[in-house]
């Protein structure tokens, strides 16, 4: 009976109910709603339910070695949330998340692009009041511009699976590619999602903006499920390789110079994002598991730093760098765990980013791909600098802090633990993450050549660090705000589009009051005219006199 | 707790690290790295490749400042 039920449907339904449940009870209620769609896990894998509506065949839940592992991450994501969220009482906030991973792992388990659409839209529609909880003018606003994008998503996603459904008659969820045109509608739709380059505005856009516990909700779903979509339909796609370099490399330089930390990791989950693209543009048995494997980590790790830095805005107030350092003294444990996922991140050995990152790395090298091997090598140090040291060392260290604050709940520090131990564990016993991954694989991420080079990155990295800060050439913090690709649809737009139609306004009226004047002057003249001695005889009245010198207008016109 | 807390803690962090590094590199003649391209297996080209990353990122970034940085309310204005 229970495997027919869609996973995540009744993390939903517990959503709805959730304002009738007295609030002490709010979280066990949502811990429980994730535990038994979590019971779908030991389905197995098949398709369990269809639905025939309105002539299709909706494919409503499936499983199979791809969403396997996507979908335990997105249960363990949801449990961190509700756990680092327990002392809140922001209702609407835990009704929208529990909601949001429960459309996102729905989403997971979709068969058919219309399936996929709905889910699509659901994520989006329960994330924005994630952004909107944030409960600022600029959460506000903020949480507008991310629904306009999201929806835009789906609505590209809409127009690829109803000319998909039109030109081949088929709606299932197959691997496509870029030379249909509903293949690059749908490939966009994914892009917006997964943050390609130059659409990815929105996401530091709004993550930032959203509450303490808010953004690391919004951290695991959306961006993860597109990469999971992106992994089923485009797999192999070359112009992943580049586009998910280019992810790799340009949000680097963006995030050494932004102020706001939580930013600034938004930055660098976009940078992830991009090793898993790459991934899936490589489209080999070896690399997608890296894909996958990538994702899965990184939805930890990046939680982690998520949350660190959200028990800092809830005990500091803010988490501007420029305002922030010396809370090691304070909030031991947070910094403890911080380092933990920034050691993660930063791919170092015996952390789970490095058993992840490897599979990647090492499809790239077996393929022989120097240039984007090293792009990404490159971007390896690159994580290290802004997610490896900029965030802890500016939250926690830089300078002495004045004011005392207080260490994070103990529900955060929980829930932070458990990402921790889960880091680590994974680092140290790889094996367990493998036997999850969609192709069975052998592979030993610990050989001395690789344990040895990815070290020497990285110390050399920390040595460069030590170095520019001794020299005073690493940039200091100042408030600021940073340009980015939301720049075109924030700034440019409204700057060409503000004096575009105030000038096609000014045009109008121009037109409007010659017209005005045309008109004025034909009345003038037929008045006069029906009213001089010579004419009255023959002109009946001033209504024919108009009548007729418009008339005659027309026929000048017919004839010129 | 002392003032100069952090920074001898910086010191003995940089201290350690340098010990690290050194190791690191002296490591790398004691045995063939394998990698996957053969300019890589160069004694110590990781450390060489991470050390120039890391300086290209930041001071680039810092360049960048001159063009992608404006007022902290740049987008209430």
């Amino acid at each position: 009976m229970i495997s027919n039920i869609i996973p995540g449907l009744i993390m939903i339904l517990t959503s709805f109910l959730l304002p009738t449940i007295p609030q002490y009870f709010r979280q066990p209620a949502m811990l429980l709603s994730v535990g038994l769609s979590a019971l779908s896990l030991f389905n197995g894998y098949g398709t369990f339910l269809e639905w025939d509506v309105l002539g299709l065949n909706l494919i409503l839940y499936q499983s199979d070695s791809l969403t396997f592992p996507f979908s335990i991450i997105f249960h363990i994501a949801a449990v961190l949330v509700i756990i680092f969220s327990w002392h809140s009482k922001n209702l609407m906030e835990h009704m929208a998340t529990l909601a949001y991973a429960g459309s996102a792992i729905g989403a997971l388990h979709a068969g058919d692009f219309f399936s996929l659409f709905i889910w699509w839209e659901a994520t989006a529609l329960t994330s924005v009041f994630i952004v909107f909880a944030g409960n600022t003018k600029s959460a506000r606003d903020a949480a507008m511009r991310y629904l306009i994008i999201q929806v835009s998503s789906g609505v590209l996603l809409l127009i690829g699976a109803c000319l998909l459904l039109y030109q081949t008659g088929n709606h299932n969820l197959t691997v496509l590619d870029l030379t249909t045109d509903f293949g690059i509608f749908i490939f966009i739709a994914f892009g917006i999602k997964a943050a390609f380059p130059f659409l990815n505005g929105w996401l530091q856009d709004s993550y930032p903006e959203s509450s303490v516990t808010g953004t690391v909700a919004l951290s695991a779903f959306t961006t993860k499920l597109a990469i999971y979509a992106l992994a089923r339909t485009f797999p192999g796609t070359d112009s992943l390789i580049w586009i998910g370099a280019i992810m790799t490399a340009f949000p680097v330089f963006f995030a050494v110079i932004e102020n706001d930390l939580r930013r600034v990791l938004s930055f660098s989950l976009n940078n992830q994002l991009g090793f898993m693209v790459v991934g899936i543009g490589i489209g080999t048995e070896l690399s997608l598991n890296g894909t996958v494997a990538h994702a899965f980590v990184h939805i930890i790790y990046k939680a982690l730093l998520f949350m660190s830095m959200g028990a800092v805005l809830y005990r500091a107030g803010t988490t501007k760098a420029s305002e922030l350092g010396g809370l090691y003294k304070y909030m031991p444990f947070t910094t403890i765990f911080c380092i933990i996922g920034a050691m993660s991140i930063s791919a170092f050995p015996l952390f789970s980013g490095f058993v992840a990152k490897s599979l990647i790395m090492s499809s790239l090298g077996g393929m022989g791909m120097v240039l984007i091997y090293f792009v990404l090598f490159f971007a390896s140090a690159g994580v290290l600098e802004h997610s490896g040291i900029k965030i802890p060392y500016f939250a926690f260290f830089a300078h002495e802090r004045k004011s005392k604050v207080k260490e994070a709940p103990i529900n955060m520090l929980i829930a932070m633990g458990i990402a921790a131990f889960l880091c680590i564990g994974i680092g140290v016993f790889p094996k367990y993450l493998y036997l999850i991954l969609p192709y069975t694989v052998e592979y030993q991420p610990y050989t001395i050549d690789h344990v040895i080079s990815q070290l020497q990155l990285l110390v050399f990295a920390i040595i460069a660090f030590l170095f520019l800060v001794k020299f005073k050439l690493y940039p200091s913090e100042i408030k600021s705000t940073v340009l980015n690709s939301d720049w075109f649809y924030r700034k440019m737009l409204p700057g060409i589009g503000k004096p575009l139609f105030k000038k096609i306004g000014l045009l109008t009226e121009f037109i409007y009051e010659n017209l005005r004047f045309f008109f004025r002057l034909i009345l003038n003249k037929s008045h006069k005219f029906s009213n001089s001695s010579y004419i009255k005889v023959t002109t009946p009245s001033f209504a024919a006199t108009i009548l007729i010198s418009i008339l005659f207008i027309m026929l000048l016109i017919v004839l010129l | 707790m002392k003032k100069n807390d952090l920074t001898s803690m910086g010191k003995s962090f940089t201290k350690y690290i340098l010990i690290i590094g050194a190791l690191l590199i002296l490591l790398d003649f004691t045995f063939h790295r394998h990698e996957y391209f053969s300019f890589a297996e160069i004694y110590g080209f990781p450390a060489f490749f991470g050390f120039i990353s890391f300086v290209f990122i930041v001071l680039l970034g810092k360049w960048l400042r001159k063009f992608l940085m404006r007022k902290e309310d740049y987008y209430d204005q």
